[in-house]
């Protein structure tokens, strides 16, 4: 029983972290950036260039980071930007800019699968059970997360810049604020987050080119689902993640990947603005 | 029967006669191709065309959706697939032979019907969007691909089904049907996209609020154009399996629909014949490319797809246009022909109540923004609502034309209750609402935008182009006193913004409404078309008998038409009564001069 | 390998191709390159280069040069429909010698028939596919799981027995034959679970395992990722029982580092068989590819004998036509890394197997090993 709420928390701190960097983006800018899925197997590979270098995971973290940020920097400059309007075709385009990633990767690194040693082995005795160190320590990165990106965004005057822009960007434009850099600056942070849980997830799961695309719907319909804080995406997070865990483990773990996806479209149906208060 | 007025250029009889043989030698040309086109071609060749027809058939049905209706959608290959695993399914259980056979097919249509009007009902009602739909769509592939995972023997798993007995046809005569197949499906679009009816989907594409009040049940036909293409695509997944004897996951998976919108995107959306240049160009360049160069042949799509999104949004097609441009004649020769329908005398009292309010409120949370708003109007009335900025009155004609939108009270529009009735039932009742920017069809003619906004009235063809319009003799007269009728072939988006004003409010009286909601119609507008505007709304309420109700801020021109002032302050009823009583009100004085108001400028 | 590598390699070996003047006989490839399988497919394709380059050196078969041509399958039904039309229609190959997953094997067996082409199918597989076109040189269950439960059984006295598979025609037909032969031993299997195949969140799975007190988990999983991503996670759950798995090669197995230390394999080939014919090709194969040599495995060294039987086949026949090829197969005999391989038995072939366990640096240390183990009655004669 226990095992199964350990399950559901560390996968829910999983999907959290994945899901922040879209949420960012598309609260500032309303545009899904497809590439996600891409920019987090970047994160990945940084995190095999860093271990391959034998760099200790502290600076591991923050060159994935560093890596995704860079990569969200360019392209919001060369496309995204130009795409505003269209938020269609904006799926479209970073569609394509997650195809050109995932090839340019397996042109540099090879298809083969590669991995990467956990930072923390085996397993910790944790209240009561034994499970997984990793994953309980996934549960606290999550936590770090939220409170730096909750804390950026409320105390500091590029949070509130973003803020201002995310409610109403005309006002926030004509008051000074320079809406082209906290476009810019949102995406490269949610493409950095992005990279980021990418080389948190390589732990548990193998490095190739496509592994990121997998996470790329859940972390779609939680975003959608979430309007635009975090703390709902955090309670989506435990609320729809738990429910996967429970319908893999009690019926069938095909049916629970698709857990995330059916719920989420179903409360937006009912309610389109997802479990975001009104 | 009134004499019927013509406009546009003429030349009719000479253009038709041309065209006509054009199309003929066309149609010859592609289907001789067909049927002898495998002679000389080898096996492998022929073999990768076939499955490239029967993938060109789901992407045109993809064009239909994305590129004429603007649903951008992953799902259409989910369709797709339960065609070829309705054959496979059937085939590998019961055996191959006639009546297993019709049974696929049922099955097929049936399948992709129910899943579609499912999928539809799930995306298109009144107040979703299109990211919404999207994202429906995206989820539609994703479930059906884990059905099918989930399915242990009976759908194959992840390996799939193979080795079932099929269709015992030579591979020449496979081509022919599959050929032949895609060219009537893209030729049937064709007709149905050029007609009335797809301009209509067009217009729903660009601006689905002005369709809505336009009274057109829009996610009603998106629905019906989900369904009906759903079946398309099912039967084209059909063929598919029928011809290479296996089913596999990869066939109903959301990265197929990704690939079919590549291949429209690519093609050209919106034109049909790029969905089919789009998919026979990367059906065929993958065949022979992904064997050599594998990795880099994707690296290209992607980057070819972000060229396209960023640079050449109409694709090959559209960049061929774009090139071949001088080469063609000018314009749209077009014969249009605009006939004023006898408009029988109105039913109802002669001094029927047109719009009655009682008790309307609107709160958001704590924040009211109306409060116990009430009066009433008559037909022949012209009625000016007036009020300091954030007094409530775009919400107030909100509330009026969308009976979902006020928060307590009621609305009676000519006579009948709108309840919670979406803008589309409550335009039936006779209401016609002005949006204060133009809202009207850019990317369609003057002329089909009037066809577009009859809709509601006169049922559009699924095949022809109408060269006669039937518009009641109000519409008429904006159209010619504006000077519209000389650009009727012209596209919207090119006019004026006082013209496009005017296709507006002719659009709008083309619903023969019985009350006309304005709001701020004369923003932006110069003296003398300001002038033509007053002299149009007075005939309106003397002649047609409507009922107007006007937003503005220019007092001068409200003073000048109304008949009667209501002025709003505060989400409240502040003074309702004659031109009089209110312009010479303290009251009135007080309220905008005591604010920062602003009056002629006023922008929306 | 890199994809700059594998063109040069290809460049290379249409130049030893050409510098033959007779017309070469075509070996198609059709491989995983792209995924599940495109874990092993390039060791795949340098077995074949390899065996390519030296019947070449010694004048070809009956003085034809052989010349190789790759496609890429996906790993599915899809792409193998695609690589097999490309293979058979477009190349015109004289024969298809690979290794493939099971879906991608089933959809080309058609296009095989229908353009009669001789299908020398190297990967060990779930068993009983009887096309006549089909040859196999590399194991099914029968050959494969008795070592593994018979070894738990006997020396880890195991009896409780848990399952776990990736939800495709390999992995179920493995794990059916495995359950069947766990209980006609006396064991008891508490449990049998799959993922698609391109699941990779195991975590419920492992919980179930966790909670049904087994005593010993089997596994058959599709071969890269689906492997990898099973073993790290069952680590990281504290699982160490006696843990056989039926699908990992040692290359896999070596890069998997210290989590695959413990697991139980059972192989046709492994590098440290001790014999001359071995070492000669590892030699060989060193030299010819120096650092992008990626281990040979027992998906891949049957290819290179795979290529060798289809010479002397060849040669038996007199040519290349179908009928005679294939009727020559199943009679001529190879000397290989694993040993001497006739495939007569039904099409399939007795074989040599190696119960081993994989050392925390990577290497696999041979515990024990059964001489011509018979594949059992895979395509009986319809009587």
């Amino acid at each position: 029983m226990l095992t199964i709420a350990l399950d559901a928390i560390t996968t829910a701190a999983l999907l959290f972290i994945i899901s922040s960097g879209l949420l960012i983006v598309f609260g500032v800018m309303k545009i899904i950036n497809f590439a996600h899925a891409a920019f987090v197997t970047v994160g990945a590979y940084a995190a095999l260039v860093g271990a391959r270098l034998a760099l200790p995971w502290v600076l591991i973290l923050p060159l994935a980071f560093a890596t995704g940020a860079a990569c969200g920097a360019l392209t919001e400059t060369t496309i995204v930007r130009r795409l505003y309007r269209r938020p269609l075709d904006a799926i479209l385009a970073t569609w394509g800019l997650g195809t050109v990633i995932g090839q340019v990767i397996t042109l540099i690194f090879g298809r083969e699968v590669q991995f990467v040693q956990a930072p923390i082995t085996g397993t910790a005795y944790f209240l009561g059970i034994d499970y997984s160190a990793y994953r309980i320590a996934m549960i606290a990165a999550a936590i770090i997360v939220a409170v730096v990106f909750t804390g950026l965004l409320n105390g500091t005057r590029l949070g509130l810049s973003t803020r201002a822009v995310i409610m109403n960007e005309m006002l926030a434009q004509g008051l000074g604020v320079d809406s082209a850099r906290v476009r810019l600056v949102t995406f490269a942070i949610g493409s950095g987050l992005a990279a980021l849980s990418g080389a948190l997830i390589t732990p548990l799961s193998s490095v190739d080119p496509n592994m990121g695309l997998p996470w790329l719907i859940s972390a779609f319909m939680l975003v959608m689902v979430s309007g635009g804080s975090l703390l709902t995406l955090a309670v989506s997070s435990l609320v729809l993640g738990g429910l996967q865990v429970v319908v893999s483990t009690f019926v069938n773990p095909i049916l629970g990947g698709l857990t995330i996806a059916i719920c989420a479209a179903v409360v937006l149906r009912i309610r389109p603005e997802g479990f975001a208060r009104a | 029967m009134p004499e019927a007025r013509q406009f546009g250029q003429t030349g009719a009889a000479s253009i038709d006669f041309s065209a006509g043989l054009r199309i003929t030698v066309l149609a010859l040309l592609v289907v001789g191709s067909i049927v002898l086109a495998p002679l000389l071609l080898d096996t492998y060749t022929t073999n990768i065309l076939i499955r490239a027809f029967f993938v060109a058939i789901a992407a045109i049905t993809v064009d239909i959706v994305w590129g004429y209706c603007g649903t951008l959608t992953f799902g259409q290959s989910a369709f797709f697939g339960i065609g070829v695993y309705a054959l496979a399914i059937i085939f590998t259980e019961y055996g191959f032979g006639s009546w297993q056979a019709l049974l696929g097919i049922a099955t097929a249509i049936i399948a992709a019907a129910t899943v579609a009007a499912l999928t539809g009902w799930l995306s298109f009602y009144p107040g979703s969007t299109p990211l919404y739909a999207s994202i429906v769509s995206l989820v539609v592939p994703i479930v059906l691909v884990q059905i099918l995972y989930s399915g242990g023997t009976f759908t194959g798993s992840s390996s799939g089904l193979v080795g079932f007995e099929s269709f015992d046809l030579e591979v020449e005569n496979w081509f022919r049907l599959a050929g032949l197949s895609l060219a009537a499906v893209a030729t049937i679009a064709l007709i149905i996209m050029r007609s009335d009816t797809g301009r209509l989907l067009k217009a729903l594409r660009d601006n689905d609020e002005r369709c809505t009040y336009l009274g057109v049940d829009t996610s009603r036909y998106r629905i019906i154009v989900l369904v009906l293409t759903a079946i398309v695509a099912s039967l084209a997944g059909f063929g598919y399996a029928a011809f290479g004897g296996v089913a596999a996951p990869e066939n109903a998976s959301f990265t197929f629909g990704t690939r079919l919108i590549i291949m429209v995107a690519l093609g050209g959306r919106g034109t049909i014949v790029g969905a089919i240049v789009g998919a026979l160009g990367i059906e065929v360049a993958s065949a022979y490319l992904s064997g050599s160069l594998p990795y880099v042949w994707e690296l290209i799509i992607g980057i070819a797809l972000i060229a396209v999104i960023l640079a050449f949004p109409d694709g090959l097609v559209g960049a061929a246009r774009q090139l071949t441009r001088g080469m063609r004649p000018p314009g749209r020769s077009t014969t249009i022909m605009l006939r004023p329908i006898e408009t029988a005398a109105i039913g109802g009292t002669e001094s029927g109540t047109a719009i009655e309010v009682k008790g309307v409120g609107k709160h958001f949370g704590s924040l009211s923004v109306l409060d116990g708003v009430e009066f009433t109007a008559k037909r022949s009335e012209l009625l000016s609502l007036v009020g300091p900025n954030g007094a409530g009155k775009t919400t107030l004609i909100r509330c009026l034309s969308d009976g979902r939108e006020r928060s307590a009270g009621f609305v009676a529009i000519g006579g009948h209750a709108i309840e919670r009735l979406s803008p589309n039932r409550v335009v039936q009742f006779g209401l016609g609402r002005k949006f204060q920017a133009a809202s009207i069809f850019e990317a369609l003619t003057v002329a089909e935008c009037l066809r577009v906004a009859r809709t509601y009235r006169a049922r559009p063809s699924l095949i022809a182009t109408s060269t006669m319009l039937d518009l009641p003799p109000a519409a008429i007269s904006v159209v010619e006193r504006s000077g519209l009728s000389e650009r009727l072939g012209e596209e919207a988006r090119h006019l004026s913004h006082g013209l496009k004003q005017a296709l507006e409010l002719a659009m709008v009286l083309s619903l023969e409404p019985e009350v006309l909601l304005l709001d701020e119609p004369t923003a932006g507008l110069t003296r003398a078309e300001r002038q033509a505007f007053a002299d149009i709304l007075t005939s309106l309420t003397a002649r047609d008998r409507l009922c107007i109700l006007l937003v503005e801020h220019d007092l001068d021109f409200v003073r000048e038409i109304s008949s009667r002032i209501i002025v709003l302050h505060q989400g409240r009823i502040a003074l309702d009564g004659s031109v009089n009583e209110v312009v010479n009100s303290a009251l009135v004085r007080e309220i905008y001069t005591g604010q920062q108001s602003t009056t002629s400028e006023a922008m929306p | 390998m890199t994809s700059r590598a594998f063109i040069a390699s290809l460049a290379f070996m249409a130049a030893t191709g050409s510098a033959l003047a007779a017309d070469p006989i075509r070996i198609g490839v059709p491989v995983g390159l792209s995924g599940a399988n495109s874990v092993v497919a390039p060791s795949v394709v340098q077995s074949a280069e390899l065996a390519v380059e030296e019947i070449n050196a010694k004048g070809g078969v009956l003085g034809r040069p052989l010349a190789l041509d790759v496609a890429d399958d996906g790993s599915g039904a899809a792409g193998a429909q695609k690589a097999f039309d490309a293979l058979v229609f477009q190349k015109k190959v004289n024969v298809l010698i690979s290794m493939e997953t099971s879906a991608a094997r089933n959809a080309g067996l058609p296009i095989v028939a229908r353009g009669k082409t001789p299908f020398i199918y190297t990967s060990f597989y779930e068993g009983k596919s009887c096309s006549p076109y089909l040859y196999v040189n590399a194991w099914v269950p029968e050959q494969q799981v008795p070592p593994i439960v018979d070894y738990f059984n006997k020396e880890k006295k195991a009896s409780k027995y848990f399952l776990i598979g990736s939800d495709y025609a390999f992995g179920r037909g493995m794990l059916a034959f495995t359950k069947a032969y766990i209980e006609k031993t006396g064991g008891k299997v508490l449990g049998e679970e799959y993922l698609p195949m391109d699941g990779s969140d195991w975590t419920s799975i492992i919980s179930k395992l966790k909670a049904s007190g087994a005593d010993a988990i089997i596994t058959s999983t599709a071969g890269g990722a689906p492997n990898v991503t099973l073993t790290k996670q069952l680590r990281a759950a504290g699982v160490s029982l006696p843990y056989g798995n039926l699908a990992v090669d040692e290359g896999t197995a070596k890069s998997m580092g210290a989590d695959a230390a413990d697991i139980y394999i059972s192989a046709s080939y492994v590098t440290g068989i001790d014999s001359a014919a071995n070492k000669a090709f590892l030699a060989a194969m060193g030299k010819k590819f120096g650092a992008d040599l990626k281990t040979p495995n027992d998906l891949s060294v049957p290819e290179y004998e795979g290529v060798y039987a289809y010479k002397a086949a060849v040669e038996k026949a007199g040519g290349t036509d179908p009928q005679k090829v294939l009727a020559a197969l199943s009679e001529v005999a190879v000397d290989g890394p694993r040993g001497t391989i006739k495939m007569d038995k039904q099409r399939h072939a007795p074989l040599t197997m190696y119960l081993g366990q994989v050392q925390a640096d990577g290497s696999v240390k041979v515990i024990q090993s059964f001489s011509n183990v018979d594949p059992g009655a895979q395509c009986p004669p319809k009587s």
